[in-house]
């Protein structure tokens, strides 16, 4: 029995690569009749003299970004594996599906965004139930496994090497075209990405705030809430992000269903930008002061998103998307062909017995 | 018993004595608890490290011993305090605030073992072999 897995290796992407990080489908660990974690033993023998973060996925599942976008995609579990090792306290995560509970679109309103006819009725996985944290975990404030030099953050958006002390950010739009054999942009994150990654909507068991309480950040807020700083945080790593038209259609999409950025949906720039462009609303009022600064600290400013403009239509904006969504100017697109190894790991059974 | 704590100096001293019992030229190295001036430690868990550096020394081509100290917790919170001290010594402010880092795992350090005993109570197993 063997076990598909997509790899992006180390130094790849000419060299923006700082670690290894692999890529399981669910249904490539069904057919070699594994389970996730199984699934995990066998990726970490293929790592025996080196290390790796390692992402499951369903393509067949729906996630939600940190400002509330809906993702054709689910990361459904995290790790990191180092020479062969996986902590079993802190190495493994999985991300159980999340119920439609009683108030979830007064609660998390952008959640509306599960009712369209491309999501309607799918899995939604996001951050950790207090279970799939395990019970030897002390608190903290981010979604991370860890084992030896590697730990997988933000629900497998995000991973770090802890001796070289680097770091590479692969959003969910990317990770989306790396399982369909898609198209990437690749650049370093730069400022507006950094704002943008702190600007979150509230929800229960979310990627990066998790619990069941709905967090003490709103849309409108940041969670970064680090002022003129907040444009610095990852300004100096690489991001892997879709290619922007994709990128854009699914938040046109979501301004569709009446969403409201700053009111429903995070004010990132990129949100903002593109309600702005396309003539959607935008609640103002209701963005905080902190954030405010922020957004003025990269040129997004209340007047800027206040002065008249002749809406885009749905074709208009797709095609100006690469303007419109701010940060990662230019950015080097590849085919995932290119910078993806698609590989096959021999499952043997001292392995995973 | 369970009452007895070792200061953090005499812990010190004592890891250094039981790398060179028996050959008093191996060296001995202690990393970890270079950022804690003041502790009291498990008497009994001092013991057993004692006792495991004696056993690795028995082994006559071993000539250098390392303690690794790592954390449990890989996710390490810290409280900082930042001080502002006066010219004459007057601590005028001190303000308290968060501070969260991720550290590598025990795994880092067993990479260039050939043999791994773990003997750490059941609740401390974190490796997966």
């Amino acid at each position: 029995m063997k076990l598909k897995y997509r790899l992006l290796p180390i130094g790849g992407i000419d060299g923006a690569m700082p670690l290894n990080w692999v890529f399981i489908d669910r249904k490539d660990i069904a057919n070699a009749a594994l389970t996730e974690y199984e699934a995990v033993k066998v990726i970490a023998e293929e790592f025996k003299d080196s290390a790796a973060a390692v992402d499951i996925l369903d393509t067949d599942c729906v996630s939600v970004s940190s400002d509330g976008i809906m993702n054709p995609i689910a990361v459904t579990a995290i790790a990191s594996v180092d020479h062969g090792m996986i902590n079993n306290t802190y190495g493994y995560m999985p991300l159980s599906p999340i119920p439609e509970y009683e108030g979830i679109y007064e609660d998390e309103p952008h959640m509306r965004q599960w009712h369209l006819p491309q999501f309607k009725g799918k899995e939604l996985h996001k951050g950790p139930n207090a279970k799939d944290r395990g019970g030897e975990r002390l608190s903290h404030n981010e979604t991370m496994t860890l084992t030896g030099r590697i730990a997988n953050n933000n629900c497998g958006s995000e991973a770090f090497d802890l001796v070289n002390m680097t770091e590479i950010l692969i959003f969910m739009s990317a990770a989306n075209e790396i399982m369909r054999d898609g198209e990437v942009i690749v650049k370093v994150a730069g400022p507006e990405v950094s704002v943008g990654i702190g600007m979150v909507v509230s929800e229960r068991w979310g990627r990066i705030f998790g619990g069941t309480n709905l967090g003490g950040y709103k849309a409108g807020m940041s969670a970064h809430n680090s002022g003129v700083y907040a444009k610095t945080v990852k300004s100096d790593y690489p991001a892997v992000a879709a290619p922007k038209e994709k990128f854009m259609a699914l938040m046109l999409d979501a301004l569709d269903t009446g969403l409201i950025v700053g009111r429903h949906l995070g004010s990132s720039p990129a949100l903002l930008m593109t309600a702005y462009y396309y003539g959607a609303p935008i609640d103002l009022e209701h963005i905080s002061d902190r954030a405010w600064i922020e957004l003025e600290s990269i040129g997004i400013t209340k007047e800027l998103l206040s002065k008249p403009v002749k809406p885009y239509t749905r074709e208009e904006m797709i095609a100006h998307a690469e303007e419109i969504i701010p940060g990662m100017k230019d950015a080097k697109r590849y085919k995932v062909s290119e910078i993806v190894e698609i590989r096959e790991a021999e499952v043997k059974r001292e392995t995973i017995a | 018993m369970k009452c007895m704590h070792t200061k953090l100096p005499d812990l010190l001293a004592k890891i250094q004595a039981a790398g060179k019992k028996l050959r008093p030229e191996t060296k001995v190295t202690i990393n970890g608890l270079e950022n804690i001036k003041t502790a009291k430690f498990a008497s009994l868990r001092l013991g057993r490290l004692e006792e495991e550096i004696i056993e690795i020394t028995e082994d006559p081509e071993i000539t250098e011993v390392v303690v690794e100290a790592v954390p449990f917790d890989p996710e390490i919170i810290y409280t900082s305090v930042a001080k502002g001290y006066t010219a004459d010594g007057r601590c005028k402010i001190a303000i308290l605030d968060d501070m969260a880092g991720s550290i590598p795992t025990v795994e880092h350090h067993l990479i260039d073992a050939e043999v791994v005993d773990d003997r750490r109570s059941a609740g401390h197993k974190q490796t997966q072999f």
